[in-house]
């Protein structure tokens, strides 16, 4: 007998006949659901739209209603039409009242496709600004190459197999890394660029900001000597805060610079204390390997002749 | 008398005297019972140390106390720096404990004094703007960078942390400016690179241009045009990459890493599928490059003759390739007559006759040195390969003749 497993009819993973619902899945389906009336409700709205006559005759009728109630009014107006093809210097009081909302309603509505629209191609990649982007260069190459492994009946695992030497030299080039620098030599130019580079990465480019400024400003193209030097724009609270964040984040890498190297308990003491260790260590490093033999013939008690 | 010598002072001759103790001599030589190590001794010693000696932990409780603190910490570190005046590090302790007991005043007026001692140390300027920037103070910090950029000009850390921080903040025409500044400098092309990667990360791209012919002007290097060539690709500008590869030529013709410069500009043209243009720049490139320096351009050429050129432009190129190497092995050793003979039958199978021929005379004009056999059995062998070729390959019975009558004379 199959056990009852605690599978909601409207998961969708229910054919699986592994799945066993969970929290998880009971969101879903909730959210599943919410969407689905949702999608009710927009339909009935949009049949609402369509049929602005059932509405309109609706409203007509109690303002006519209205009407009748007041006469202080004294207006006789044509039952407003479906398309708004309406003279505005006719409507007065209620009806105008009415024309105003739906321009509101329209603008609202367009307010809301617009946004949809800049959200939409936020989602998606940005158009190329200059030349093709690397990605999607990428996913040419990898299409291409793709193509021709399949002709050669080759998987995807074994793209390799279409370099020729001369491709496959300097690709094993690019695993030789020059040793990295040591001592004194470790903040050379060359890192303190590249560490500067990796900071750049961290900066959020805002470009609808940047041509504010640049409209703002007649003299954005600064030369050097430019009499606006001091002058600065007014900055906002949030990024003092992420500059400070980042400087927070740069003095904990920091900290990792160098690492606690492990503690030897086997060797030999040759100290007598911290200091006298951590002295030891230096000149070891200095002179180790100039004093090894002398050492190994103290060691031993007598020199080799050599 | 107790005044002549002013080192003692109060003391005399005869308090200062070391009085060691008379050498006596040695009676028992035997080894004594118990030997000791050195070791153990170091193991001794270091087990016998006595645990360093800390005050003890305080809390501190209210003002008075924290006032007391304050005065007790200040007279330590006014007492260290009075000590060792030169000693950065001591200032920066000094100078960042005031920054945590949040006393800015007094922590900008050790920083300013450690300043004193020496401004050239670029480590306190960056750890004293950074205190500025941690708490906020964005005045404070433009003035300390601007101080250092100006002593310090030539030291690129401040520069980049300079208009890293007016980026951070937004400030884009400042930093810009900065970056101006710093160009009128004349930095390496780092300095040149990172304010190309500024414009470009906010799109200015005709700037980045302007911003590149400066620097190719500021380092007249092949590395440097051929960056410039490749971001106007990366942009799609072919023609505007062509006309830059046709002025680093006209000015680094002569460079000594122009070969660089020729197989950048061939591969462009390949890329572009030009490949006439391409062969054209191979070419030149091989004409104006001394032999010795041309391997890698040979390879990169015999390479695209490969891909785009018919079979004859592909043994062209093969060819002349063999014949550098044997023209190099000639003039090293011209009476190497193997050498001789590989180069004379390369020749035969390009099948230019007058080549053949001109190799074979500048062969046959190595006489050997000395009337000794072995030395002529080889040359012997010149003639009659010549005598050979000119009768079966040239067909040319005359020649052959004047050739069979030259060696009989001799």
């Amino acid at each position: 007998m199959a056990e009852e497993r605690p599978v909601h009819p409207d998961c969708r993973n229910a054919s699986n006949p592994y799945h066993e619902c969970s929290e998880y899945c009971f969101q879903i389906i909730a959210q599943a659901k919410g969407l689905s009336e949702e999608k009710e409700l927009e339909r009935e709205q949009v049949n609402a739209c369509s049929n602005p006559s059932a509405t309109n005759t609706v409203d007509d009728q109690h303002y006519e209603r209205e009407d009748a109630e007041e006469h202080s009014d004294g207006d006789n107006e044509p039952p407003i039409e479906d398309n708004l093809g309406v003279d505005i210097t006719k409507l007065t009081g209620r009806k105008k009242k009415l024309f105003e909302l739906r321009l509101k309603m329209n603008e609202a509505r367009k307010a809301n496709q617009t946004a949809m629209v800049a959200e939409k191609k936020k989602m998606e990649a940005p158009a190329e600004s200059r030349g093709i982007s690397k990605q999607k260069w990428l996913e040419e190459r990898k299409k291409k190459v793709g193509k021709i492994l399949d002709a050669n009946g080759l998987d995807m695992s074994k793209a390799y197999m279409l370099d020729t030497q001369d491709a496959a030299e300097s690709k094993y080039k690019k695993w030789e890394k020059d040793p990295a620098p040591y001592g004194w030599d470790v903040f050379n130019p060359k890192t303190l660029y590249n560490a500067y580079k990796k900071r750049t990465k961290n900066i959020d480019v805002d470009l609808d900001e940047y041509n504010k400024l640049k409209e703002a400003d007649p003299e954005f193209y600064r030369e050097a000597s430019s009499l606006q030097y001091g002058k600065a724009p007014k900055v906002s609270e949030d990024r003092i805060e992420k500059m400070v964040k980042e400087l927070n984040n740069r003095e904990e890498k920091r900290k990792s610079f160098s690492r606690r190297r492990k503690f030897h308990e086997e060797k030999d003491i040759d100290s007598i204390n911290d200091r006298n260790e951590h002295f030891n260590k230096k000149i070891e490093r200095a002179f180790g390997k100039y004093t090894l033999e002398i050492k190994n013939n103290l060691e031993r008690g007598t020199a080799l002749p050599d | 008398m107790a005044e002549s010598d002013p080192t003692l002072g109060y003391l005399t001759r005869k308090d200062t005297e070391v009085k060691l103790p008379r050498p006596t001599r040695v009676k028992n030589k035997t080894p004594a019972p118990i030997q000791i190590t050195a070791e153990q001794i170091l193991r001794e010693a270091r087990e016998r140390q006595e645990a360093e000696i800390r005050p003890p932990k305080q809390k501190i409780t209210d003002s008075t106390e924290l006032a007391d603190y304050r005065l007790r910490k200040r007279k330590e570190y006014e007492d260290l720096i009075r000590r060792v005046r030169w000693n950065i590090g001591v200032w920066v302790k000094y100078a960042q404990w005031e920054e945590s007991q949040k006393d800015f005043n007094r922590a900008r007026s050790v920083w300013e004094r450690a300043l004193e001692v020496d401004y050239r140390n670029h480590t306190l300027w960056l750890k004293y703007a950074e205190m500025e920037m941690k708490n906020k103070f964005i005045n404070h910090a433009r003035n300390v960078w601007d101080r250092a950029v100006s002593l310090l000009p030539r030291i690129d850390q401040l520069w980049y942390k300079y208009i890293h921080m007016e980026e951070m903040l937004g400030n884009i025409a400042g930093a810009r400016q900065i970056f101006e500044r710093w160009m009128s400098w004349t930095p390496d092309q780092q300095g040149w690179l990172s304010y190309i990667k500024f414009e470009l990360r906010y799109n200015e791209i005709d700037r980045a241009r302007g911003i590149y012919e400066r620097f190719v002007l500021c380092h007249p290097r092949v590395s440097a045009w051929i960056k410039f060539a490749k971001f106007e690709m990366k942009n799609g500008e072919v023609a505007r990459a062509r006309a830059v590869y046709e002025q680093a030529v006209q000015k680094l013709a002569d460079d000594e890493e122009a070969e660089i410069l020729f197989v950048a500009f061939a591969e462009f043209e390949e890329r572009c599928k030009e490949t006439e243009r391409a062969r054209c720049i191979y070419k030149f490139a091989l004409d104006h490059i001394p032999k010795g320096r041309a391997e890698d351009l040979y390879r990169k050429f015999v390479a695209f003759e490969k891909q785009y050129g018919d079979r004859e432009g592909i043994e062209d190129a093969i060819v002349g390739k063999r014949r550098f190497q044997y023209e190099d092995e000639v003039r090293k050793n011209p009476l190497n007559y193997d050498s001789w003979f590989d180069y004379i039958r390369l020749e035969e199978s390009v099948g230019n006759k007058a080549r053949t021929r001109e190799v074979y005379e500048r062969a046959i004009a190595n006489v050997p040195p000395a009337e000794e056999k072995r030395y002529w059995q080889r040359y012997i062998y010149l003639w009659i390969n010549y005598a050979l070729y000119e009768e079966l390959d040239a067909q040319d019975m005359e020649r052959t003749r004047d050739v069979y009558r030259y060696v009989s004379f001799h």
